[in-house]
């Protein structure tokens, strides 16, 4: 089946681009040409022009898969082709949801955090940077210097309450 | 000109000396008020009046945004300002049978939930599929690939709004469509090799000729047969069928 595609074209929200105006993430080797006639013989949308763009993407430290990034072993993701193309008719995607529990958001973000947490602590230079206690400290100082709180020692000494005279309380124990 | 010439060096040497300490001694009184010479300006040429050279353009600049120097017919109209809170902005209709929502599971959510991505069946079997016509191959084929593209939006547009877990049961779903189309080829592989060597062996037993692209009946194969079964008519039509099918 020459004429069957056997890859993915991934439709972009633009907000900010005209409503007539769609974004494709496509293969490398699609072409301009190319995306016109699957635009049009599979989903039947009229295309005026085709624009295209490769974004070259970052150089990073090793692959993605590898479990300690080696020093000087480079390696940059594949580039990403984008093409945009002008319909006739406009074309708005449907509204953003405001509720993410389906997707159990939080449950999520809590364990990116702690996991960033975890791999901060296993970077070598993590003794270095200032820790959580120091920036607090520092935070304090400013907040004092500021004149916004009050520099006290009544916090850090061991307060007793008053409760009278000693009672002895197990009386009736009979040793 | 020529009096204020003569008189502002004096009076400014006056006013400046306003205080007493920079007065000069009284001694030198007579040669203050002595009248000067004639004095003469340092240039000869004649001051032109503004503009300095006859330049229209002079002051007008675009790096300074300076703007032309007579009214235009525009000016009097405001200028248009920009609706920068896009809740504000107008809604655009977007056509119900617009081709582009083919690339969404439904039209008032942008991406399924993963419970909704998990109600999918399972592929297409390679049993399944070597039963059914070459359109209904290409149909599904393209069911899958439609569906793949809407699995590749849905998951670029979950991890845009970081919405959270899903990503496995997209995973899921596009394995299930790439098994289908894995099917496919299987089949129409199956098929293709099958059709080659029915023509290997069409060829060999010289039933087919590849010159004239007909296919000849051996009778002494069937010749036998045909008294057992009286409706040939019936044998013949599926062959000649698969001929032209194979053929062509």
């Amino acid at each position: 089946m020459p004429s069957s595609p056997n890859f993915t074209l991934t439709l972009l929200r633009t907000p900010k681009q005209p409503p007539n105006f769609a974004t494709f993430i496509v293969p490398l080797n699609l072409n301009k040409l190319d995306l016109r006639d699957y635009l049009w013989n599979a989903y039947g949308v009229p295309v005026r022009g085709v624009r295209s763009f490769i974004q070259q993407q970052k150089l990073r430290q090793d692959k993605p898969n590898a479990k300690r990034a080696a020093p000087r072993r480079w390696f940059r993701p594949r580039a990403i082709k984008k093409m945009m193309v002008e319909m006739d008719d406009p074309f708005v995607w449907p509204d953003e949801p405001t509720d993410f529990t389906a997707w159990e958001k939080e449950t999520k973000d809590a364990l990116d955090e702690d996991q960033k947490k975890k791999q901060d602590q296993a970077a070598p230079d993590y003794r270095e940077k200032p820790s959580h206690e120091r920036k607090s400290i520092a935070e304090q100082a400013k907040d004092i210097l500021a004149g916004k709180d009050v520099w006290s020692t009544e916090a850090t000494k061991p307060t007793w309450e008053d409760d009278g005279e000693e009672v002895e309380v197990e009386k009736d124990v009979k040793i | 000109m020529s009096t204020s010439t003569s008189i502002r060096p004096v009076a400014r040497r006056i006013l400046r000396n306003a205080h007493p300490q920079h007065l000069p001694p009284t001694f030198l009184l007579p040669s203050l008020l002595a009248p000067k010479g004639h004095s003469s300006p340092f240039s000869a040429t004649t001051p032109l009046p503004f503009p300095r050279d006859h330049n229209r353009e002079r002051g007008v600049s675009t790096a300074r945004r300076t703007g032309v120097r007579e009214p235009l017919s525009v000016s009097k109209i405001p200028l248009p300002r920009p609706v920068l809170d896009p809740r504000l902005r107008a809604k655009v209709e977007t056509d119900p049978n617009h081709g582009l929502w083919g690339f969404f599971h439904s039209k008032e959510k942008p991406m399924n939930k993963p419970s909704e991505d998990l109600t999918c069946g399972r592929g297409w079997s390679v049993a399944e599929l070597r039963g059914k016509s070459w359109e209904d191959l290409h149909a599904l084929w393209w069911v899958c690939v439609k569906e793949r593209n809407i699995i590749a939006t849905e998951k670029f547009e979950r991890r845009r709004l970081e919405a959270g877990y899903g990503e496995n049961e997209g995973k899921a779903r596009d394995a299930m469509a790439r098994v289908t189309m894995r099917g496919i080829k299987h089949a129409l592989t199956e098929r293709y090799y099958a059709w080659s060597e029915a023509q290997l062996l069409a060829e060999e037993q010289g039933e087919l000729d590849l010159s004239t692209r007909t296919l000849t009946r051996p009778q002494d194969f069937y010749e036998d047969e045909e008294e057992v079964m009286p409706a040939e008519g019936l044998l013949a039509e599926p062959r000649t069928e698969e001929k032209t099918q194979t053929v062509a």
